[in-house]
């Protein structure tokens, strides 16, 4: 009623008003009306992963889309208090459009469909729908490319959605337009596509894999935490994008399908795993302050509504009502909704934490889960850095790994240092260049995992001091305590080299035994225990190295 | 220094041809300024002007946005300064400098005491991550992510400048 009012007030509004963008905006907004209007589906944001990239493919579709998406605006412009009469038809001719182009490869279901579909559609636009149906059955993710086959009864704009990456991108849209639409329920569909809702209700209901129609709201509610789950990946908004996520909606819109139980599921899940971070929920009326919020609060509103079964639905409308623009920020920003989206989320100025089902409310608790989360999250983030983590599980077993990881790293940086200081400097500023080419061209080859890498590291010191001069390295110096971890075998292994230094060579045996003893007491990381390894190793290379000098010089270990 | 179209394709290769350049220019200044080691105690110093040339380095191609970077410096200079206090007594303003950094480093350690101690794996990693003492957990394990990143990058090319000296 008010909503459905405040909904034409907002199509007329934006039609008449000055298109803040490109008439993209128009028709989102248009679209979004037929959107609320229609009880739908979510050919869920299956597609989300690939939301990005396809995006990026986008940009010359957006275009396209724009100018479809124009035309029916300008019908709708010059009609513009009969926007709840106007836009049915345009909604109609943009879903047959985007059908067109997606056709699903879903003929044969939909064709089962068709004689209830075609009560009140013309053919094309009973295409999208049955499109979004196959869309939202999850089981049909990867028949993707079948969307572009479909029914082609409009060849203009068959290529344009040939792309299977807008037919994802529709259907995402769709699902959070038919978010939308759910918070609204069925009366403001009634209400604003009259002719649309029976018809559409009809379709859903002689789905086979729809349940009633009364569920539709469920379902949509459920869709709608399902399509916050896969929105966690939108970019941030941008024209284009908005003008295809308007399409799509009104596409999804029409389609109405939801896959039933398995969404509710999911978003009850969904809902209770999710958290609203950097969220403002109670920003959801400010939307014109700033576009973040605006779409946060929406987001949440949205969330809030799968997951207090409509509680907020008001709220929703309040949202609802801003703009149409809010709405594409709010799917911009439903990624940063989401606590396992990939990409961080960007902080807000305030960061808002929503209670989760069956938790404790009070702020220290939900403090204190942010801040576990956090947590959480940069632990996991660690665990893709240190080599040979992923198998750990626990805050600390990870964490003794990592304080490994980074002491092996700095003793390795020590041994090289020490490697470089005894290296006789043949350098000079070509040589600094040559240097700088070679390390750079050599990026992939030490990429190796560099935490049993002393071995390596130690295997091929002594083999690369060979043509070094000797230096005379009394083994008292390596006693020091800072250096002599990581130096003794470098103590060893130049000692192996200098076969010249015979008061070296007194002092030789015992520096394999102090390495050997001096690993025998640590053994807690693995970095030593694999050195240990590689110093018995080293003398068998050097046994059989006729290279070596000091061919007497022989290590026991 | 490496071209800034290069961070945006690759932040890590950047990261790495910053501190390779620096550190090669801090390479070659040590071998000019010093003759080269003979005895263990030279090798000792000019080992240990390596490491702190690396270190340095590292640091300064990491950026000034990290805690660990500002603090990995911050720590060379308090301690060339502090050597510098020792060989040169008259520099009164070094000396003094080094009391503010020092009492500066000491408000951090009385901050560490806010921080949970609860585990020791986490003072542990607060010891070896620099600048890890004044840090929260969550920050902590930020800046050790970006940490340990960097050390990967700097063992890669001391490794790779050893290869080419040594082959």
């Amino acid at each position: 009623m008010e909503k459905e009012k405040l909904f034409l007030n907002e199509g007329a509004n934006s039609t008449a008003a000055v298109p803040i963008w490109n008439p993209c905006s128009f028709g989102m907004e248009m679209q979004s009306n037929k959107l609320n209007c229609c009880s739908d589906q979510l050919p869920n944001c299956f597609f989300n992963p690939n939301w990005d990239s396809s995006m990026d493919q986008s940009d010359p579709f957006a275009s396209a889309l724009s100018s479809i998406v124009s035309s029916p605006v300008t019908t709708s412009n010059a009609i513009p208090s009969s926007g709840g009469v106007g836009d049915p038809v345009m909604i109609r001719e943009l879903i047959g459009r985007l059908g067109n182009i997606c056709n699903s490869g879903e003929i044969s279901y939909i064709n089962n469909n068709s004689s209830t579909n075609t009560s009140c559609y013309s053919t094309p636009l009973n295409s999208p729908p049955k499109l979004n149906i196959s869309i939202m059955d999850s089981q049909i993710i990867g028949n993707l490319p079948i969307l572009g086959n479909g029914i082609p009864d409009h060849q203009s704009l068959a290529p344009f959605l040939a792309d299977p990456g807008f037919a994802e991108r529709a259907a995402r849209y769709s699902c959070f337009g038919s978010r939308n639409l759910a918070s609204n329920e069925s009366e403001l569909s009634h209400r604003l596509m009259p002719r649309l809702e029976p018809d559409k209700l009809q379709r859903v209901s002689s789905n086979p894999s729809e349940k009633a129609t009364g569920r539709q709201a469920n379902v949509n509610v459920d869709g709608n935490s399902n399509s916050d789950k896969k929105f966690s990946r939108l970019s941030r908004s941008s024209t284009p994008e908005n003008a295809e996520f308007g399409d799509s909606r009104d596409e999804s819109s029409v389609s109405e399908k939801i896959p039933g139980g398995k969404l509710s599921m999911k978003g009850l899940n969904d809902s209770n795993s999710r958290k609203r971070k950097a969220i403002p929920k109670g920003k959801a009326k400010e939307t014109p302050s700033s576009s973040l919020s605006a779409s946060d609060s929406k987001v949440v509103a949205e969330m809030d509504e799968s997951k207090a079964k409509r509680s907020k639905s008001k709220e929703i409308n309040g949202d609802e009502k801003d703009s149409t623009k809010a709405n594409e920020e709010e799917n911009s920003n439903q990624k940063q909704n989401k606590d396992n989206s990939k990409p961080p989320e960007p902080l807000k100025d305030y960061i808002h934490v929503r209670a989760r089902r069956g938790q404790a409310t009070d702020s220290h608790s939900l403090a204190e889960r942010v801040r576990r989360e956090k947590i959480s999250e940069r632990m996991k983030f660690l665990q893709d850095l240190v080599p040979g983590c992923s198998k750990v599980t626990g805050k600390a077993v990870m964490l003794d790994e990592i304080i490994n990881y980074v002491q092996s790293l700095q003793r390795q940086v020590e041994f090289l240092s020490m490697k470089l200081a005894t290296v006789n400097p043949r350098m000079d500023i070509s040589m600094e260049a040559l240097l700088s080419k070679d390390i750079f061209q050599s990026r992939g080859s030490l990429s190796q995992n560099l935490y049993p890498l002393e071995n390596s590291a130690a295997l091929s010191f002594p083999y690369g001091y060979r043509s070094q001069q000797g230096i005379a390295l009394p083994n008292g110096m390596f006693s020091n305590g800072e250096t002599q971890f990581s130096t003794n075998p470098l103590n060893a292994v130049l000692k192996r080299n200098q076969c010249m230094q015979l008061p070296a060579l007194d002092g030789f045996g015992d520096a394999p035994r102090q390495v050997s003893t001096f690993w025998e007491d640590d053994l807690q990381s693995v970095v030593q225990m694999g050195f240990g390894q590689n110093q018995l190793q080293q003398p068998q290379a050097f046994h059989a190295d006729s290279n070596m000098p000091g061919a007497q010089m022989k290590v026991e270990l | 220094m490496n071209p800034d179209h290069h961070s945006s394709l690759n932040p890590s290769s950047s990261l790495k041809s910053r501190f390779t350049k620096t550190f090669l220019r801090s390479l070659i200044k040590i071998n000019k300024q010093r003759p080269f080691p003979y005895c263990p105690r030279e090798i000792f110093q000019r080992c240990h002007r390596v490491k702190t040339a690396a270190d340095k380095s590292l640091a300064r191609a990491a950026g000034s946005r990290r805690v660990w970077s500002r603090a990995m410096l911050c720590k060379i200079r308090n301690r060339s300064l502090r050597r510098g206090c020792q060989q040169r007594p008259s520099v009164r303003r070094i000396i003094i400098g080094y009391q503010t950094t020092k009492k500066g480093y000491c408000l951090q350690k009385k901050m560490s005491d806010d921080q949970e101690v609860g585990t020791d794996q986490a003072s542990k990693l607060r010891k070896l991550v620099p600048g890890g003492e004044a840090m929260d957990l969550c920050s902590l394990l930020d800046e050790a992510a970006h940490y340990i990143k960097c050390l990967n990058t700097q063992v890669q090319v001391m490794r790779r400048i050893a290869d080419i000296h040594s082959s």
